[in-house]
């Protein structure tokens, strides 16, 4: 994925889900999307190898935007609703 | 008709019989024409590794290590179980071909586009 200019500011959050994977990884990024504002910005980061495939996909499933990826740093903008 | 299909595998060497029955189905599968993907899971997710398919061989079938790289010549994709995969001390360095570590959501994703799955 191609760097994006908004990578350039300061993401609203930051998680640090360490080695966190699968489906406890995704409730608790679930948890934290859900406590932001619509179009926030969370910086991601997620050290378990399925992150690489698991964050694109659980972010077209649940409509959330997959702003920029470069394991195991993910940013993704928080849905309108 | 769903043009996807998906094998659930969760034996290796624990149950070669399954191992190796899950890998003729999914290559009738591909063979079919259908977007086919394996999902490896429990101790299934040791058939990710290279090498380690290579002396099962079934009476009646074909080699596993001959199914397995068959499957991904015709186009097939392994999932591998992150945690499970995590859990064994396994190398992600050393995957078969078309393999790659996944968590749940890309299994659920496939899944939910439409898709039978058969397990093993």
């Amino acid at each position: 994925m191609s760097p994006d200019p908004s990578d350039r500011r300061d993401a609203d959050r930051e998680w640090d889900a360490g080695e966190l994977g699968c489906g406890k990884l995704l409730v608790e990024l679930r948890f934290r999307l859900e406590g932001m504002a619509p179009g926030q910005e969370l910086k991601l980061i997620a050290f378990d190898a399925g992150a690489r495939a698991d964050i694109p996909a659980w972010c077209r499933m649940t409509g959330h935007t997959l702003m920029t990826q470069q394991h195991p740093v993910y940013r993704i903008r928080r849905k309108e609703s | 008709m769903a043009n996807r299909f998906c094998v659930s595998l969760t034996h290796a060497k624990d149950n070669p019989d399954k191992a190796t029955v899950g890998f003729v189905i999914a290559n009738a599968a591909v063979g079919s024409g259908k977007e086919t993907l394996v999902f490896l899971s429990v101790e299934g997710v040791r058939l990710a590794q290279k090498g380690y398919a290579d002396d099962v061989r079934e009476e009646g079938f074909t080699p596993l290590r001959e199914l397995i790289e068959n499957f991904a010549k015709a186009g097939g994709t392994i999932f591998v179980c992150s945690p499970c995969f995590k859990k064994r001390k396994l190398d992600e360095h050393n995957l078969v071909a078309s393999a790659a570590i996944v968590g749940g959501a890309k299994l659920v994703e496939f899944l939910s586009e439409g898709s039978p799955c058969v397990s093993y």
